[in-house]
């Protein structure tokens, strides 16, 4: 029985392990380079100058990183939140009822930003920012939460989603069997419940706003460069391990973020 | 009613702040590290004046932005071969640089350029060229020509990189083969690209950064640009940049205020601020190209003042030319004789 499974198992495929060992280089060996070069005592990219921390408090030292970096995490932080305020409802709302027309059609609708190509998205919101910064003369931050926080909305959705999907449906029923109000429910049995969904949603969605380019370089008024699109402005000229350093510090956060997330969904199941 | 009147005052209040406040700002949009953190310092010091820095990485985000409106930028610094753009589009103010009191200070060079003739809306900025890099420990001939790399000598063969930029390579290669920009002559450009396909397997690569790699040895030859060509002979002291008399183009990004700029007073002050020489002189320290400020050497960082790469010898000056962008069925071409290259 169990050697007939392995037989049709895509492990046991020829070529499987060669394609991904092929995959894990392709994926993991540019961004070991690139934190190896973060190390690099030389000014350069290419040649190995021996292990030196210099390039991080060059970083570190950088008004112009320090600036673009305490900017993206009040971004990330502001618009995760608000995305995962927004998505819980929906999550609930979407879950917890019974199946009926249109509600595919409403999944596909909050799930839209995941599909539509950034580079769209990203000239759509400039035109109608545009138009809004014309009329109200306002320039500030709020363009980039708004914008941040829509396409965060997917990313804190579907873990929330995934969680009450997987959720015993019998406890809540048990619930208002016990005359709980529908508030009561929610409050002392799904939310408990619910909260290392909630959190995976969040820290998922802050990673994303963190790591875009695309939308904010279109979406950014003057003196709000964030640190990815710092980063790009950085390319026309010579690129020096200090950029490495601020990736490598940026990568380390995401990481952090991604893995507490992690131990906190699987912690409550 | 009390408290609508204190709303009011207080919106009031909101409204005077801003107006305060925008009379002392500026709000500069430049490429990515190009704007000397010393010359914005000084200029909010001179003119007590809060300047902001935005970076853009291409000609056509910028562009892009700024088109849509609302942008909320006061200056800007588009390429040469994008002002004519810039300016048709009714994007720039025309601030009339050419009557400003340090207009004096301007290398007579860059005033009549044809995609702002008289300079009407911009200041230069920094211009640089695209010409030969030689490592001379390597070779010893003549390094003033684009044989360096379309026929390169023996001792080149196999060390030789190409930047990977279309109009740069076309533009050698047209004018070394006795055409002129934008050409259509079909002979002509049937020898440029059989010459091009010739040359290419002397090459080692067609790649950007050149600094490491000539200091490593592994290149000594290139098309590339003279800043680049100065930070190399800082690593190796051999390498050398020509001015290949076939011709040769160059480029120049400069500084023009926007139509919709709410500090128009603070951007011409800017405007007149970098062409004073001890402040252009900071934008080219900071940046290692020239400036195009009469003077400005004088104040520029030693190794910078002297650097051959950044000033075009005399015998030379009539090589250079502008790359104008050309019709789009000569651009066709171009692209055509290009992906035929790079294949």
């Amino acid at each position: 029985m169990s050697g007939r499974a392995s037989v049709f198992s895509v492990k046991a495929q020829t070529g499987f392990g060669t394609i991904s060992i092929a995959c894990f280089f392709a994926l993991y060996l540019p961004i070991v380079i690139l934190v190896f070069f973060a190390f690099n005592g030389a000014g350069s990219q290419g040649t190995w100058g021996g292990f030196s921390l210099r390039w991080f408090q060059v970083a570190w030292q950088n008004q112009q990183i320090q600036d673009a970096s305490w900017r993206s995490l009040q971004l990330a932080a502001i618009a995760a939140t608000l995305a995962t305020l927004m998505a819980t409802p929906a999550a609930l709302a979407t879950t917890r009822t019974w199946a009926y027309r249109g509600l595919t059609f409403k999944f596909a609708l909050l799930n839209l930003p995941l599909i539509v190509p950034e580079i769209v998205t990203a000239v759509a919101l400039l035109a109608v920012f545009a138009r809004i910064k014309v009329w109200t003369g306002y320039t500030g931050i709020g363009y980039l939460i708004v914008a941040h926080t829509a396409f965060c909305i997917p990313f804190a959705y579907l873990p929330l989603r995934a969680r009450l999907d997987g959720m015993d449906l019998s406890l809540e029923t048990a619930a208002t069997d016990l005359y709980a109000n529908p508030w009561n429910t929610f409050r002392y049995v799904t939310l408990p419940l619910l909260w290392p969904g909630i959190f995976a949603g969040f820290t998922l969605a802050f990673v994303i706003s963190l790591d875009d380019v695309v939308i904010t370089e279109f979406v950014k008024s003057g003196g709000q460069e964030t640190l990815p699109t710092y980063m790009l402005g950085q390319l026309r000229r010579f690129v020096t391990p200090e950029i490495n350093a601020a990736a490598t510090g940026f990568l380390a956060l995401s990481v952090l973020a991604v893995t507490a997330s992690y131990f906190i969904s699987r912690k409550r199941k | 009613m009390n408290r609508l009147k204190g709303l009011l005052a207080g919106l009031a209040l909101c409204a005077s702040a801003a107006t305060a406040s925008a009379d002392g700002d500026l709000a500069i949009y430049n490429w990515g590290n190009y704007t000397s953190p010393e010359l914005v310092k000084k200029f909010e010091d001179t003119y007590k004046v809060k300047v902001t820095v935005t970076d853009y990485d291409s000609n056509d985000t910028a562009l892009a932005k700024v088109r849509a409106g609302g942008h909320g930028f006061d200056i800007v610094v588009p390429s040469a071969n994008f002002v004519p753009i810039w300016i048709k589009e009714g994007l720039l103010l025309e601030a009339r640089p050419d009557q400003m009191e340090n207009f004096k200070n301007v290398d007579p060079r860059w005033i009549d350029v044809p995609w702002d003739p008289g300079r009407h809306y911009t200041v230069p900025w920094q211009w640089f060229l695209t010409g030969v890099v030689v490592d001379t420990a390597v070779y010893k001939g003549d390094i003033n020509t684009t044989a360096i790399w379309l026929d390169p000598p023996p001792e080149l063969v196999g060390k030789v990189d190409v930047t990977p930029e279309m109009n740069e390579v076309m533009y050698a290669a047209i004018r070394y083969m006795g055409g002129k920009w934008c050409t259509d002559d079909k002979a002509l450009l049937k020898k440029v690209r059989d010459k091009l396909r010739e040359a290419k397997p002397k090459w080692l690569a067609m790649d950007y950064e050149i600094v490491e790699k000539f200091a490593k040895k592994d290149y000594a030859g290139a098309l590339y640009w003279n800043g680049a060509a100065f930070r190399a002979r800082e690593q190796n002291p051999n390498v050398r940049f020509g001015y290949p008399k076939e011709g040769f183009p160059y480029g120049m990004d400069s500084v023009a205020i926007l139509k919709d700029a709410k500090n128009v007073e603070n951007a011409k002050l800017f405007m007149n601020f970098i062409m004073a020489p001890e402040n252009a002189a900071l934008i080219s320290n900071f940046a290692t190209y020239a400036n195009g400020i009469m003077g400005s050497e004088k104040f520029m960082k030693p190794e910078l003042k002297d650097a051959p790469e950044l000033s075009v010898p005399a015998e030379f000056q009539k090589a250079g030319e502008w790359i104008t962008t050309c019709p789009p069925e000569v651009n066709e071409v171009y692209s055509k004789i290009w992906k035929d290259l790079l294949k």
